[in-house]
């Protein structure tokens, strides 16, 4: 994958994620299945709150377009019923705070019936229990850490209702890619490289540290920095003076390119392993050459021949002129499976007389 | 260690070279110049963009890079210092309106997008980008264990050479005992028939041309451009760098850059990145207990 690197993705296809999403939402499946409430001449007004620009701008914009890419899909088709979707797409900045601004505003203002996102799960931390509260169902496309779903009010252990995802978590992309490069090349020894002050990132640190034992891998160090560390040659000569035959990467955005590009210019010649955050093209051509073969865990492979993904991935190509990635099949994904949920959240979509927008049977606001 | 210290050494000359524009006009006017770190991300943003939105070499691109950082350096003393400076307002008042434009221009940079109105300066929004492999030429040297990187090794001989220079004009030419003479006592110096705002201007150019400098060979290097690169990794660093060498002390910020960059990377490889910033802070605190007018400083006045 990738226009000038061919990161050589796990293909480890978890393509049944959306059914078990679906099936949580209760849906029918196909689009317009409440045959017996027409939506004709009405609006199913949908959001999403993405990481456009930021430290996730890297994902965001990709997201935002294979869900744009679905509403188009559904709409030139005649829609939900007779519905047309409209959905209003936010870009958070990649910024906590503003996820959550933005995801009430949608939800309070625009009075959306259900949401797509944050793209990050530092941002899920503040969004999701919001949009819980508010009963507003939001499902996640590519928020990967722990306790995103089903416990995104965590420590509390009472299921979140409201909040789903298509996205695969790190707690099995993480292991299962340390799985199968170990089975390959059995490593002895490996540094950890972790933003400490990103949930995405930290999160992934510590599912590495709670795996590489289990495969023998001797964790030599872990070296944590901070996501807003523009210099990270310090923390590199660190991990390579350890000579390591694995360095993980658990960072987002631009920062895993530049740990491979300065590694490599030190001479290392290890391999690196990751997680989501190495899922896209943007990555793979920012790292160039010193990202080349670096594995990671997908839930979704381009080269995928299910009938369905091949039709989204010529539609994909044919709109945008570029390939899909991972963050635009779940984007995509995401709003199709919102579009055909008629049941989300203990609550169903309605078509009330003289209102010229769909609603929801129970809402909390 | 050896590596680290050349990390070290890297980062010090962009703290070093940052640090010299902003003591620079804080030795002339009393002032800490708050929108240097904006200035120093456009420097790095406008050539970002000159190069590969505008089709410029990276050469050109960071000489009009440069030359436009000069410019804003212009557009700080007439629309932050000079006004206020007319109607005798406090230093406090200067510094306010630096942060103001700061902000602004920071603002601006982040609202780049395609369609929008700053799209010509910049279309990567709040975005961090880096210069594609192959705009900039980039050998790696290997001596010994160490590994040299020529985006950051040319960045130290430029910066000490033009803290040379800068030195030898201010100690030895008409223009810099001008400065001098504006920095000792502005309205002495205007009876004696210098041009003060003209030399005022002239410090805001030196100064913001070095930032921008300075923000470019920090682009190059590190492969990080964004709205934000200013404020997170300079502003208050360059800051600690003139207080830790003296606050107007030219010497002082060369050293005091050098010395912050020891300092972080020491800490990062010793103690972890989590007390990075708090090691370098402390030591600054340290000296502002010890010798509050900083290693090179030679007096202590009030000031903002």
């Amino acid at each position: 994958m990738g226009e000038t690197v061919d990161m050589n993705r796990m293909r480890l296809v978890v393509g049944l994620l959306a059914t078990l999403v679906l099936a949580a939402c209760g849906s029918t499946g196909t689009p317009g299945g409440n045959s017996g409430n027409s939506y004709s001449g009405k609006t199913i007004k949908l959001g999403a709150v993405y990481s456009i620009t930021g430290a996730g701008g890297v994902y965001g914009p990709q997201s935002r377009d294979g869900a744009l890419l679905a509403v188009k899909q559904i709409n030139a088709s005649g829609g939900i019923n007779g519905a047309q979707i409209e959905l209003t797409v936010e870009d958070d900045t990649s910024d906590k705070a503003i996820s959550s601004q933005k995801t009430q505003s949608l939800i309070q203002q625009n009075q959306v019936l259900a949401l797509l996102g944050p793209t990050l799960s530092n941002s899920a931390v503040g969004a999701h229990p919001l949009a819980e509260s508010l009963k507003t169902p939001m499902l996640a496309t590519s928020t990967t850490g722990i306790h995103i779903v089903p416990d995104c009010n965590a420590p509390s252990t009472t299921p979140c209702k409201y909040i789903f995802r298509d996205s695969l978590g790190e707690q099995t992309a993480i292991p299962d890619n340390i799985m199968s490069y170990t089975n390959d090349a059995h490593p002895k020894t490996g540094v950890l490289l972790v933003a400490q002050d990103d949930k995405f990132s930290s999160d992934g640190g510590k599912i590495v540290q709670d795996t590489v034992g289990q495969y023998n891998i001797q964790l030599l160090k872990t070296i944590p920095f901070s996501k807003n560390d523009a210099d990270l040659s310090s923390y590199v000569t660190q991990a390579v003076g350890l000579h390591p035959d694995v360095i993980f990467i658990t960072s987002l955005g631009g920062i895993p390119a530049k740990i491979m590009t300065a590694a490599r210019n030190q001479n290392w010649q290890g391999q690196f392993l990751g997680g989501n955050g190495f899922n896209t093209a943007t990555v793979s051509k920012q790292a160039g050459a010193a990202g080349k073969g670096a594995p990671s865990a997908s839930a979704w492979y381009i080269g995928n021949t299910f009938p369905s993904n091949a039709d989204f991935v010529s539609a994909y190509k044919a709109e945008y002129s570029k390939d899909p990635d991972q963050f635009a099949a779940q984007g995509y994904t995401g709003l199709k499976i919102l579009a055909t949920s008629r049941r989300c959240g203990s609550s169903r979509w309605m078509a009330p007389a003289g209102s010229s927008s769909i609603t929801r049977s129970s809402p909390a606001r | 260690m050896d590596q680290q210290i050349v990390n070290a050494i890297f980062i010090g000359s962009i703290y070093a070279l940052f640090a010299v524009g902003y003591t620079l006009v804080f030795g002339i006017l009393d002032i800490l110049n708050l929108a240097h770190s904006a200035v120093f991300m456009l420097g790095a943003a406008l050539t970002y963009s000159l190069a590969i939105n505008h089709g410029q070499s990276f050469w050109v691109a960071a000489v009009l890079g440069i030359a436009l950082s000069a410019l804003m350096g212009l557009v700080i003393e007439h629309v932050c210092l000079r006004p206020l400076r007319r109607r005798h307002a406090p230093p406090i008042a200067a510094l306010i309106s630096t942060i103001g434009l700061a902000l602004i221009i920071v603002a601006a940079v982040e609202q780049g997008r395609p369609g929008s109105l700053t799209s010509s300066l910049w279309v990567d929004g709040a975005n961090s980008v880096a210069f594609p492999a192959g705009t900039i030429p980039n050998p790696i040297w290997h001596v010994g264990d160490l590994t040299l990187e020529a985006t950051k090794v040319v960045i130290i001989p430029i910066s000490i050479a033009l803290m040379l220079v800068l030195g030898y004009v201010m100690r030895y030419t008409q223009v810099g005992r001008g400065l001098r003479a504006v920095a000792e006592n502005p309205r002495a110096a205007r009876l004696m028939g210098l041009d003060v705002d003209r030399m005022i201007s002239l410090t805001l150019v030196i100064s913001s041309a070095l930032g921008g400098l300075a923000g470019i060979l920090f682009g190059a290097a590190l492969g990080d451009i964004s709205p934000y690169i200013g404020r997170d990794n300079v502003e208050v660093r360059g800051l600690a760098v003139i207080v830790l060498g003296g606050m107007g002390s030219i010497t002082g910020a060369v050293f005091g850059g050098y010395l912050l960059g020891m300092i972080e990377v020491l800490a990062a490889v010793k103690l972890g990145s989590g007390v990075r910033g708090g090691v370098a802070f402390a030591a600054l605190f340290l000296v502002l207990v010890l010798r509050p007018q900083g290693l090179f400083g030679t007096r202590l006045r009030e000031r903002i």
